[in-house]
């Protein structure tokens, strides 16, 4: 049953990877990226992480893109305002295959892993409590710091508005 | 899979189903109705089935037949038929999914073991409801991109900046009230708002925390797209903002959706802010306990309000014309009263007589908790309804004032005092 659930998962988020960079339309990319992002969402929860899924969800699908869709919609991009991409296709067939090596890495990263059982650990794990209280006990530091970094470019964002204001 | 686990599965989504779907011809009918009593006319009453009007609760029904059965236009300027055929969807789906983490009753214990009364039975629903509503703003912004019209664009633009900046004033407020309740689960907080400060008053959201409640409410009606904040559609300005457009159950579907919002919205302020499904001075433990005599008063209050009701119909529901069929009416509402009266007080009678088991007690206690749940919904409803015929719209630039300036740093604000005063009291 997980597996199966795991492969449709894969699938749309693969598919909406696929999407993300093969739609001229941006506003079709950013929908193929809300795909992608709900389908990995999916697989945290898959890992019963569903603090995590959650929070891919809120986070991710529902703020980040709704920003982005907000921007491609307040540019109104006419379709025959797009660039022509004549090489396209060839263009990501290279990169494809270049990849393969890199990809083929992982797989054998993968294959040396050893056989464990695939079921959930304890009652509590990956709970919400379970995690503040790892971020919180085990990982504060880190924690602080991410913080101020997203203060700073938060800050940072603001007075670079209030500078083009007062050219203007 | 047992029994008791699948009947409470199916009976908590049909709960889920009426409260959400259901209830929608109620609160368009609630809406108009309390529109014309605040402006001083009558609004829809003459709609009837046989004779049979409700007080023109006929009329929502009539008017979800006619938006079915229209003919559904496509105007041809709209060039992505898929996202315009899929944003109400998106609309409707999102909304009605966040019912499904609504505790409708308290935890229900059937031969020892107990279950979850939410539809979707899982802990961290406040989490979910976020995560929907922040989903659901997808419906408005590409229904009004997908439509090609330029104030269809405007409403869609306007809707996601307003979802976006009261997203985060909505969290940071449900933030103090997870101090305060230290769970994501609604249920806990519910069983939270059933105690009682200093032995007298019932400990709801409301009056620990009246600034969230305060917040959470305005900015409820925020995300909910309602007025005072309907600038997503505000038609003077922008026709009918993103469903400008659409027609039929296209319409429909957005306005479904946008009822629904408004349920959900009314459930999730009833959860947090006003004890939910608890009855005030009558938690659980209460009520199992003093269950014959909350029948006995139900036996004797029934009838005196079905009473004073039969009266008021009688005074009230009159048509001009003597012949005419909507006269009968009257009678059989009458008649109707009178049979759930005896119906309901003879059920109750034979528990009094006979007694009832642990499983009997239990599901009456959660059928009680249900009935409670379902009326504190439809008064926050009527407030929602209230506001709307009330307020003036904001204009845009007031709208992200009010949010980024104003409600923002007192949602911050409220955190901290909320904090010291959780580490201080050591709760």
């Amino acid at each position: 049953m997980i597996d199966i659930i795991f492969i449709i998962l894969s699938f749309f988020a693969i598919i909406g990877g696929l999407g993300m960079i093969l739609f001229a339309q941006p506003i079709y990319s950013a929908l193929s990226l809300i795909v992608c992002l709900v389908a990995l969402g999916g697989v945290f929860a898959l890992l019963s992480a569903p603090f995590l899924f959650m929070v891919q969800i809120i986070l991710y699908a529902g703020a980040i893109i709704t920003l982005v869709l907000f921007i491609i919609m307040f540019l109104n991009v006419k379709s025959d305002n797009l660039p022509n991409e004549p090489y396209k296709i060839p263009t990501i067939l290279v990169g494809g295959i270049l990849l393969v090596p890199f990809n083929l890495l992982i797989i054998k990263g993968f294959s040396t892993l050893e056989d464990k059982p695939m079921h959930i650990i304890g009652e509590g794990f990956g709970s919400i409590k379970g995690f503040g209280m790892e971020l919180f006990r085990n990982w504060l530091v880190p924690f602080e710091l991410i913080s101020i970094l997203l203060l700073v470019a938060l800050v940072g964002a603001v007075v670079y508005l209030r500078k083009e204001k007062s050219d203007g | 899979m047992s029994t008791a686990l699948i009947s409470i599965v199916i009976f908590n989504i049909i709960v889920a189903l009426i409260v959400s779907l259901v209830f929608v011809p109620v609160l368009v009918w609630m809406e108009r109705r309390v529109a014309g009593f605040i402006q001083d006319r009558l609004g829809p009453n003459r709609c009837h089935i046989g004779g049979l009007r409700l007080g023109g609760l006929v009329q929502s029904f009539a008017d979800m037949i006619k938006l079915v059965f229209k003919e559904d236009y496509v105007p041809n300027s709209v060039k992505e038929k898929m996202l315009f055929r899929l944003s109400p969807a998106i609309v409707f789906a999102t909304a009605y999914l966040s019912f499904m983490v609504i505790p409708f009753a308290d935890d229900l214990n059937i031969d020892g073991k107990s279950y979850i009364m939410q539809a979707l039975p899982i802990e961290f629903g406040i989490l979910w409801i976020l995560a929907f509503a922040g989903l659901g703003v997808y419906g408005l912004m590409l229904g009004g991109w997908a439509s090609n019209n330029k104030y269809s664009l405007l409403g869609g633009i306007r809707a996601a900046a307003q979802v976006v900046s009261y997203e985060a004033v909505m969290g940071l407020s449900l933030i103090s009230m997870l101090i305060v309740y230290g769970s994501t689960h609604f249920g806990d907080m519910v069983r939270f708002q059933g105690e009682l400060i200093w032995g007298i008053i019932p400990a709801w959201g409301v009056i620990i925390q009246p600034v969230a409640a305060i917040l959470f409410i305005v900015t409820a009606f925020a995300e909910t797209n309602r007025s005072p904040f309907d600038i997503a559609e505000g038609e003077s300005e922008i026709v009918g903002g993103f469903h400008t457009e659409y027609s039929a159950m296209g319409f429909g579907l957005f306005f479904v959706g946008e009822y629904i919002a408004m349920g959900v919205a009314s459930a999730l302020i009833v959860t947090i802010f006003f004890g939910g499904y608890q009855i005030p001075w009558l938690n659980t433990a209460a009520l199992y306990e003093h269950i014959n005599m909350v029948f006995m008063v139900i036996i004797v209050v029934l009838p005196l309000v079905s009473y004073v009701f039969a009266r008021w119909i009688k005074k009230n529901n009159v048509w001009h014309k003597k012949d005419d069929v909507r006269n009968k009416e009257t009678r059989w509402l009458i008649i109707g009263l009178i049979g759930v009266n005896i119906l309901v007080i003879f059920t109750l009678l034979l528990f009094l007589l006979f007694g009832l088991e642990e499983n009997g007690i239990n599901i009456s206690v959660a059928l009680l908790q249900v009935m409670t749940f379902v009326v504190k919904l439809l008064m926050v409803n009527f407030f929602f309804i209230w506001v709307r015929w009330t307020l003036v719209r904001f204009r845009y630039d007031q709208l992200q004032n009010l949010a980024w300036k104003v409600l923002l740093p007192i949602a911050i604000a409220n955190i901290f005092i909320t904090g010291i005063f959780v580490v201080a009291l050591g709760v």
